[in-house]
């Protein structure tokens, strides 16, 4: 009876299935359930108001702008790690000396624990003490000491902040998975390339990078997961600051929902997130199966 | 072995491009390092190199003190907390691979065109932010009896390490040639025994980097476990840290980069063999 | 550090590092992953025991993590413990990170579960309706010492539920913290807010800038909010209502705006928008600041630091005066709520009288951080207080009394003249204030502008909160 496919198949995924059901299904549809009601102050159950956490969440200023936040943060700091580490996983997957080191260094940020690594940061910016500024300012002298840039304190300054600790800590991940799918290319496309001439960069054009295409956007889907869901970073290095200007939706449904008590919007403001998700995962699965090399 | 010198020039573009990355990713935590043990009157002087110690002298050790790592270790349940992590890391990877090894396979091999949507739909559960689900499973984690339990975490954590488990071992499953499978079976296994004894051991590079992110997912994690664990002595590195080294309006800045910088190190170099684990397990693997 | 003697009756919140390898690695592990086992509790440390006896009750508090360490120290292991042996309790007492005690709260809220008391730095409005209304406890306090500071009494008290819904325990005043050296070469004084207006640039100039946050925390926040009742631009008024953009308080508002983007323009640089919480202190440490306004955990700091040249010039100072008055916020108002769903509520009680009647030595051991609730708590109120503070040692001799002055007549709560309701919680916690101010004097908005804005989105929250009964 094990041999039927039909048995199987469900016997297989079933405890993982019901796993999720239970420990993420149930709480999922409770706070589907919060988010239509004006529950506050942690209080799991409020008066029905239907879908207007959503509309007051729709129409106001600030969730507008974590929104906006959340997309710019997320596919400017994606676009960063993909460049990235396609180009280091094409030379890092050759042997030569001080691979072993380098490739520690490379991996550094993934390993670091996201908020203690993001307080490293917090440090690194600070408004005062910041390295950065010490290298520009009495470092190099381009910029003026007394007065150096504030990396967490201008708006477009702290987005971009962010955005470059999202590529720093999610880079190392996505050359881990690069590495993987180079590795797995059958030698007889390597040796089929070189008899026909393509090395260097022709081969990174035309061989590599068309068979990366599978893992590359496996690699980019969890690196944008991994962003846009991302509390951390934000809530460490801005809380949201400068006035708002890095709301993200995460964090901003943390300050509503939780800071200023109002759970259902706080819950609303988070279910924006999931349909967001879901169709760029939709989308990239499906070329995904179109762009597998059989 | 080619002589040194001719090997360098020729991968001369490698170093070229990999250095630099290197450098660029790896600066903070250089800097981590001094500041670790930099004294408070050299920290917090904002003329100071930051790079080096203070008075600048080549006995660096007279500049420098370890007291804020001894701090760490002796005033503070850091010791404790790293176990903590470690307990729920190894226990939580343990449970992802039971579960997830055999739903990934029986959505690469098993289950046709709707296990392309059930794939999506495992891997959309994944979406919902903590930010989100924490309120909703404290009571959960209450009735169960574990709140400031470890075994909260435990529960919880594989929630989000088995729908990302079980995608990523559905492809690297799929990269298995059927036929491997089915000259196991022609021999006279059954299908589970070809699932065990010859599809695992293959795709042990899978489950390895499935080991290494499930890992790093867990100790990542920070919002279940600072808010369903209280007691200072029951946290992980990543809610101890933060509730203990800072008080108020004083960061502990030293010891908060010592925290940093040693588990980070000792995670890097792990992944690391990992990683060199899989590569060589690629390049002897089985479909040569 | 634990002392010798408490590790032998076997408890004590910190672990030192031979203490671990004692205890062995298995039966941590045991004991870690099974602690929390419901009814038993026992925690890493195993039950608590008096003289071989095994305690009847339990408590379990949780409250922040205290800037001073050595308070927290002297609270976990000697004076909980000292209770719990007189009451027959064993007391569990956790300190978190004051960012993250709204998010435990919820958590604690949504579970059903968690602690019996908890303890916020701030009027926790919007759990009103998870909490124990405490006019027993109030009552019988005010009995034995007298009446409660307005301030404590402003900040918990529900004027429409008519409740108290936390029990004010302590306060910390806000003083001006100032290098009297740099003021004094730029000829600078603080007594009113043109003076600082006029001395900025000086201080800039001699490369001591005042330290006047506009970021996304707790001091820019107080100060900002104080800045604002000394010119008379009050949010809201007695009854409540939110008045920010009528008349007097408008105009208040406004010069306000305009003196902080003075202030920021010819006299600090733009780190005062990226500022947390440590920064002015951090700054002001370095040896940069001339000027801040902080609880006194910079003097404190400065003291520890060991760096008596700075110490020994730093003095505190009251909030400049404005146009209107010289008032500001407490810094930090420690309020407990007893949780409906608590399993200990009479220990939690008699825990907060006795605390608050025995608050002499809470006093002293903060190093004069907490000022209680209730002044009559210390016997002979504000004039004993004052004699206490002249007994610090530091120098100048002396200078901590201006800190009884500050709390007697200069300290109010968050939300003057009216009560801290759940408008102002929220207000509060969203820094709409020191974003107002940051975006004025960034250059972004008017003043008028930034005072209409602000009253527009303050009455859409008052909407909300009187919809849930609250205001």
């Amino acid at each position: 009876m094990l041999e039927n496919r039909r048995v199987l198949a469900p016997l297989l995924i079933a405890p993982a299935v019901i796993f999720i059901l239970l420990v993420v299904g149930v709480p999922f549809g409770w706070a589907i359930y919060l988010s239509m009601t004006d529950a506050i102050g942690g209080s799991l159950s409020g008066n029905f108001v239907g879908l207007d956490n959503f509309t007051n969440a729709w129409s106001d200023a600030n969730f507008q702008k974590a929104l906006r936040n959340t997309l710019i943060i997320t596919f400017a700091s994606q676009a960063i790690v993909l460049v990235g580490a396609a180009v280091i996983s094409h030379y890092l997957i050759r042997d030569f000396r001080g691979k072993w080191f380098l490739r520690l260094l490379i991996i550094l940020p993934w390993a670091a624990p996201v908020a203690l690594g993001t307080l490293g940061w917090l440090w690194i910016f600070d408004s005062l003490f910041s390295v950065i500024n010490w290298t520009l300012g009495h470092g190099l002298g381009i910029v003026d000491s007394t007065d150096p840039p504030q990396w967490l304190g201008r708006p477009n300054l702290a987005l971009l902040s962010v955005i470059m600790v999202q590529a720093w800590r999610v880079l190392p991940f996505a050359v881990i998975i690069f590495l993987a799918g180079l590795a797995s290319i059958p030698t007889e496309v390597d040796d089929a390339s070189k008899i026909d001439g393509a090395t260097g960069v022709k081969k990174l054009l035309y061989v590599t990078l068309p068979l990366q295409l599978p893992i590359a956007l496996v690699a980019l889907l969890f690196g944008i997961v991994f962003t846009a869901a991302d509390f951390a970073v934000v809530y460490v290095l801005t809380q949201g600051g400068p006035f708002n200007s890095t709301q993200m939706l995460t964090t901003w449904s943390f300050q509503i929902g939780i800071n200023s008590g109002s759970l259902g919007e706080g819950a609303a403001i988070s279910l924006y997130l999931f349909p967001l998700l879901a169709v760029v995962s939709v989308a990239m699965l499906f070329f995904a199966k179109r762009a597998q090399v059989s | 072995m080619n002589q040194p010198l001719q090997g360098v020039r020729r991968k001369l573009p490698t170093y070229l491009v990999v250095v630099p990355f290197a450098v660029v990713l790896a600066f903070p935590f250089y800097w981590m390092l001094v500041t670790m043990f930099k004294e408070d009157l050299d920290l917090y002087n904002a003329e100071n190199v930051p790079y080096v110690f203070n008075p600048l002298q080549w006995r660096f050790w007279e500049s420098a003190t370890t007291k804020h790592v001894e701090f760490l270790f002796e005033d503070t349940q850091y010791p404790n907390w790293i176990v903590n992590t470690a307990i729920v890391g190894i226990v939580v990877v343990a449970i992802t691979l039971l579960f997830a090894l055999p739903a990934g396979y029986a959505l690469a091999r098993l289950s046709g065109s709707w296990g392309q949507t059930a794939g999506i739909g495992i891997f959309l559960v994944y979406l919902i932010p903590p930010t989100l689900l924490f309120l909703p499973l404290s009571p959960v984690i209450a009735r169960l009896g574990l709140q400031n339990s470890l075994l909260a975490l435990i529960l919880v954590y594989p929630s989000f390490t088995i729908p990302f488990a079980t995608w990523l071992l559905m492809g690297f499953f799929k990269t298995i040639p059927q036929e491997l499978e089915d000259a196991a079976l022609v021999d006279g296994c059954s299908r589970i025994q070809a699932l065990l004894r010859i599809v695992f051991p293959v795709s042990l590079p899978g489950i390895l980097t499935v080991v290494i992110f499930a890992f790093s997912l867990c100790v990542n994690e920070f919002i279940y476990a600072f808010t369903f664990i209280s007691s200072t002595e029951n946290r992980t590195i990543s809610s101890g840290v933060p509730n203990e080294l800072i008080r108020g309006d004083v960061f502990f800045w030293q010891s908060l980069m010592a925290a940093t910088l040693i588990p980070s190190i000792v995670l890097a170099l792990l992944y690391n063999s990992f990683l060199d684990r899989f590569i060589k397990g690629f390049t002897g693997g089985a479909f040569r | 550090m634990s002392d010798p003697t408490s590790e032998l009756d076997g408890h004590s919140s910190e672990l030192s590092r031979s203490e671990l390898l004692k205890r062995g690695g298995a039966a941590a592990f045991a004991v870690t992953m099974f602690g929390a086992l419901p009814d038993k509790s026992l925690g890493f440390y195993g039950p608590l025991r008096y003289q071989g006896k095994q305690l009847s009750g339990e408590l379990k508090i949780l409250q922040w993590a205290h800037f001073v360490p050595s308070y927290d120290q002297w609270l976990d292991s000697t004076y909980v413990k000292r209770w719990g042996e007189q009451n027959d309790v064993e007391v569990k007492i956790d300190h978190i990170n004051n960012a993250l005690l709204f998010s435990t709260a919820s958590s604690e809220v949504a579970a059903q579960s968690g602690h019996d008391l908890f303890q916020f730095i701030s009027p926790p409005s919007s759990f009103q309706k998870q909490v124990l209304p405490l006019n027993d406890i109030v009552q019988e306090v005010s009995k034995k010492v007298g009446p409660m500071s307005r301030v404590g009494r402003r900040s918990t008290y529900n004027p429409r539920t008519k409740a108290f819904f936390g029990f004010p325990d302590n306060y910390a005043p806000d003083p001006v913290q100032y290098r009297r050296s740099f003021l004094a070469e730029a000829d600078v004084n603080l007594k009113t807010w043109e003076d600082v207006r006029k001395g900025a640039p000086k201080l800039k100039r001699a490369g001591h800038p005042v330290g006047l946050g506009m970021s996304n925390e707790i001091d820019s926040n107080m100060m900002l909010i104080s800045l604002l009742y000394c010119f008379g631009g009050f949010l809201q008024d007695e009854e409540n209502r939110i008045v920010l953009n009528n008349g007097s308080n408008r105009k208040g508002a406004i010069e306000a705006l305009e003196l902080m983007r003075d202030i920021f323009r010819n006299g600090m640089s733009d780190e005062v928008f990226a500022w947390t919480a440590a920064s002015n202190n951090q700054a002001f440490l370095a040896g940069r600041l001339s000027m801040s306004l902080n609880a006194i955990s910079i003097a404190r700091s400065a003291e520890n630091s060991g760096n008596t040249g700075l110490s020994d010039d730093t003095w505190l100072a009251s909030i400049p005066r404005g146009p209107v008055t010289r008032l500001g916020n407490e810094h930090v108002m420690g309020v407990y709520v007893i949780w409906k769903f608590a399993k200990n509520k009479e220990a939690a009680k008699k825990f907060l009288i006795d605390q608050q009647l025995g608050y002499r030595e809470h006093f002293v051991r903060s190093q004069y951080y907490n000022f209680p609730a209730w002044t009559g708590a210390i016997k002979g109120g504000f004039k004993t207080i004052r004699a206490m503070t002249k007994q610090d040692t530091h120098k100048p001799r002396g200078k901590y009394t201006i800190l009884t002055t500050i709390a007697e007549k200069y300290t109010t709560n968050v939300g003057h003249p009216g009560n801290s309701n759940a408008v102002i919680d929220e207000i509060f916690n969203r820094y709409l204030i020191p974003q107002m101010f940051a975006q004025v004097a960034q250059g972004k908005i008017a003043p008028a502008d930034a005072v209409r804005d602000l009253d527009r989105e303050a009455k859409t929250i008052f909407r909300k909160w009187r919809a849930a009964g609250l205001v």
